[in-house]
């Protein structure tokens, strides 16, 4: 490691490699069992659009598929600025590192306003099928029902988890302000970002698993 | 300090952020213009592709440990075995007329 990068060994590690790869192990881990999680969402919406395709296409015609893929590159960049933060890491520049974090955690604020916009217009085409008090949209077609609910909790558990990540990378940022944070503390930046780039593989999977395939 | 350079810090993120946006490009052109037939394959395809791109560079899967490796391995290969035998089961049931 370069000058001004490292961990600070905690007593329950026999040496700095063995912390950073228990960290990762850590956040790998985790990050298995939120694929699980996503990964039976995933399989619900493949098993509604083989027993009922036509219902689930008039429901996907309905979504934005533009402000999908608009949001599929927002977060796609902000990996880039995630990664990049990283690199600067590894190399104890903790300015500009900070900035990326910044820039990271505002398209992430970018994202979520872009879905906002989405439900937002989704409720004005009364695409909302959960309001007992609001007629659906497709009220003839009761099966659509169905992926339309399921297109809100994929897309709205990835939002929870995406404002998650906004807190952890903002918090990490803020943190890295100490003087000599990257000399302790270095591997945590790269296992904050493990967790962001998976909210970025999450939605590269919603994206053409609700938007593309069902049109 | 290191003396890497900014350049080759931005190389490996800026040439994932080229191959995604590219394949993501694919995958919207697709949709978007041939939205019917077996045009699925290659949109399943193109995703694939970007999740590949994703674990391999952007979560450094190539630099973890070993441990940390097979962990990862297993844990996609585990989600595989679930979305198979599910889609298999219904994939191949005959549904009888209402």
């Amino acid at each position: 490691m370069p000058d001004g990068v490292g961990i600070e060994l905690a007593e329950q590690f026999s040496s700095a490699r063995q912390q950073k790869e228990t960290g990762e192990l850590g956040m790998w881990v985790f990050l298995l069992t939120e694929l699980m999680l996503f990964s039976t969402l995933f399989v619900s919406a493949l098993i509604l659009r083989m027993l009922h395709p036509g219902a689930v296409t008039a429901a996907a015609l309905h979504l934005k598929m533009w402000i999908g893929g608009l949001n599929t590159a927002v977060l796609i960049t902000s990996s880039f600025f995630m990664s990049l933060a990283i690199e600067l890491s590894r190399a104890g520049r903790t300015s500009p590192m900070r900035l990326c974090m910044v820039v990271t955690a505002g398209l992430g604020v970018l994202f979520l306003c872009l879905k906002g916009y989405e439900y937002y217009r989704d409720y004005a085409e009364h695409m909302t099928p959960f309001f007992a008090w609001r007629p659906y949209g497709l009220l003839g077609d009761p099966a659509s029902r169905l992926f339309v609910d399921l297109y809100y909790v994929i897309t709205s558990l990835h939002a929870v988890h995406l404002t998650i990540g906004i807190g952890l990378v903002m918090t990490m940022q803020h943190l890295a302000r100490a003087p000599g944070f990257l000399s302790r503390h270095a591997n945590r930046i790269a296992i904050t970002g493990l967790y962001w780039h998976f909210i970025d593989l999450i939605w590269i999977i919603v994206y053409p698993t609700l938007y593309v395939l069902n049109r | 300090m290191s003396g890497r350079s900014v350049l080759s810090m931005l190389l490996k993120p800026a040439l994932v952020w080229i191959a995604l946006m590219a394949l993501l490009g694919a995958i919207s052109a697709i949709g978007a213009l041939v939205p019917r037939g077996h045009w699925w394959v290659a949109e399943l395809a193109c995703a694939g592709a970007m999740v590949a791109i994703v674990v391999l560079f952007s979560m450094e899967m190539w630099r973890h440990a070993p441990i940390v490796r097979l962990f990862s391995v297993l844990g996609f290969f585990w989600v595989a075995i679930l979305f198979g035998l599910t889609m298999v089961d219904y994939a191949t049931r005959s549904i009888a007329p209402q």
